[in-house]
């Protein structure tokens, strides 16, 4: 900031509080006003996932990626069962494939959902989270009906899925998709145009391009700084190619490429983008297909290993597990988005104000259960 | 000046427009409503109609319940929880098959297995269950499930299962004094030899 200095003070948000969305604690350098640094401190939250990991065999690890990023359980199994099925060779049929691009284009709604009502209630509009969560609950009901589980699901398997989709699921998707997509602008209408909201969030916070590619930043927020850099589309995996759809990337609609309000509207975005990948999955949707099929007896991969990302609602989440050939994996690493998302807060924030911080924080979209691990 | 003034009027119709939706909502409340008075009415689990074999799904997440009578102590639930929270111990039967009075033991299931093991301790401790369903899967004998499950007419739905105290979320299934039966009939054998 400028040459004047008055006299700065330390001040903690956080752990507890409601505005940092879990258990974080920024440490940010004020002056007056104006925050001029701020450093995030972790750890609250970590549970020794990755060391876990090395001590259950491959089957056990899944409910446990589910509690990373607890808000998108789904694309958390997804993301593993890819690593390990690629490390194994094996190939899943047609149909479980389906069931998993349903399952995932389903989840970034409802984390989207979430992150963007929250990210309203950071920036004092309440009645669009509630809004939000409405019908984010009816995406939880669609994966109760599935599965049982309304948030950490265990429900893809190395190989297949634990259920094949209930009776009805389809029509119950479709009727969903035909109630959600309206809702849409709805929320458009309270929250994007608004003009309150508008003054909190355009031209804060800027992530310009060359910082959000230098700190590994992805998914939304990247995108939002004007990088076309979404995996479904530069690296396929699953059968993400056979789908059409477009990668939204800000535009600086009220402001400049990369603020606050383009990560928001990039959000909004996606979730029209899922909404057309859903509706292709459930028409080519194949009737047959054991989703048992290519589960293996032995879940033993050959010695080696393998990174695999897959794009998650928050980002490039990615999986390098190291197998000696037992059942147990030697090593596992999880690359979290929501991680890098964060380690860029000091770039973006320093010299904004202090509201404006949170503001930024809750555009960031991230989740502590996957920062911390 | 200009500005100023588009400023307002930006202002006063955006929110106007969001106070619209709100007043909309308002008179679609009936018919749109989501809050429950959640002790009286409860939220309607979701159809789970799966239109095929249910023996194999257990498309349910609640608190476990074994059938005592139909396990025949081979660990396979033990091993597959990821989190250790089923513990068992059993004891060699004397007579494969042979019901055991004393203890309440079944000697055959209901599937037509013949035990060869008494489980003098099942215990499951809910409070470090993670509910993610691995152990019912490998069940040979299907006896270890989660209430309300399609295998389970006999144990309706139990997600309330609250307690006071922490202890008592240990869920013991094991029969009540099996193991001092056992006991006593394993020195029983080595004084007959
Ligand atoms: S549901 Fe999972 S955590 Fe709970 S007892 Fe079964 S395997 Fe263990
Ligand atoms: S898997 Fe089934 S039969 Fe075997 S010990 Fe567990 S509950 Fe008993």
């Amino acid at each position: 900031m400028g040459v004047v200095h008055g006299q700065e003070m330390v001040l903690n948000i956080g752990p507890q509080h409601p505005a940092t969305h879990g258990v974080l604690r920024l440490q940010v350098k004020t002056d007056g006003e104006v925050v001029s640094e701020i450093t995030p401190y972790l750890g609250y939250l970590h549970r020794c996932f990755e060391k876990h990991c090395e001590n259950v065999t491959y089957e056990q690890v899944i409910p446990y990626t589910d509690r990373c990023d607890y808000l998108a359980s789904m694309t958390n199994n997804f993301g593993y069962v890819v690593a390990v099925e690629a490390l194994m060779d094996i190939k899943v049929n047609d149909r479980v494939e389906h069931i998993r691009v349903i399952m995932a284009e389903l989840q970034r709604i409802a984390s989207h959902l979430l992150g963007l009502g929250a990210f309203g209630l950071d920036v004092g509009a309440f009645t669009p989270f509630l809004h939000m969560l409405r019908d984010r609950e009816r995406i939880l009901d669609l994966f109760e009906m599935t599965c049982g589980a309304r948030l950490l699901y265990n429900y893809m398997w190395v190989g297949g899925l634990s259920h094949d989709l209930p009776v009805g699921f389809v029509e119950s998707t479709y009727n969903f998709l035909d109630y959600f997509e309206p809702k849409i602008d709805e929320f458009v209408n309270l929250l994007v145009h608004n003009k309150i909201f508008v003054e909190r969030t355009a031209d804060i916070g800027r992530m310009p391009q060359e910082v959000a590619v230098s700190y590994g930043v992805t998914g939304p927020n990247l995108r939002a700084s004007g990088v076309k850099w979404d995996l479904r589309k530069n690296d396929p995996y699953s059968i993400y190619k056979s789908f059409e759809f477009d990668v939204p990337v800000g535009e600086g609609g009220k402001g400049s490429v990369g603020d606050c309000w383009d990560r928001f509207y990039v959000r909004v975005l996606e979730m029209k983008e899922s909404i057309k990948i859903l509706r292709q999955a459930l028409a080519s949707l194949p009737k047959e297909g054991d989703i048992h099929q290519s589960i293996p007896k032995k879940i033993r991969p050959p010695k080696g290993t393998i990174y695999k990302r897959t794009e998650s609602p928050r980002g490039d989440l990615g999986y390098y597990i190291e197998s000696d050939g037992t059942n147990i994996p030697y090593r596992l690493k999880m690359r979290s988005p929501a991680f890098t998302a964060l380690s860029v807060i000091d770039e973006i924030a320093a010299g904004w104000l202090l509201s404006d911080v949170l503001a930024i924080l809750g555009s960031l979209d991230i989740v502590l259960g996957e920062i911390d691990r | 000046m200009k500005r100023y003034i588009i400023d307002i009027w930006a202002a006063a119709t955006t929110i106007l427009g969001g106070m619209g939706i709100t007043l909309v909502h308002l008179f679609r409340a009936k018919n749109d409503n989501v809050t429950l008075q959640y002790p009286e009415e409860r939220w309607p689990r979701p159809d789970r109609n799966i239109g095929f074999d249910h023996s194999n799904y257990n498309v349910i997440r609640s608190r476990l319940h074994v059938d005592m009578d139909d396990c025949i102590g081979c660990l396979k639930c033990e091993r597959a929880c990821p989190v250790d929270c089923i513990k068992i111990e059993t004891e060699k039967v004397p007579n494969r098959g042979e019901d055991i009075k004393e203890i309440g033991h079944v000697g055959v299931t209901s599937n037509g297995s013949r035990k060869a093991m008494v489980v003098t301790r099942f215990d499951i401790d809910m409070t470090e269950c993670c509910y993610c369903n691995l152990c019912t899967y490998p069940c040979p004998e299907e006896c270890i499930f989660m209430t309300g499950g399609p295998n389970s007419d006999k144990h309706p739905i139990d997600y309330e299962f609250s307690e006071p105290n922490r202890n008592d979320l240990i869920y013991r299934f094991a029969k009540p004094g099996s193991r001092e039966g056992m006991a006593k009939i394993i020195s029983e054998q080595k004084a007959e030899v």
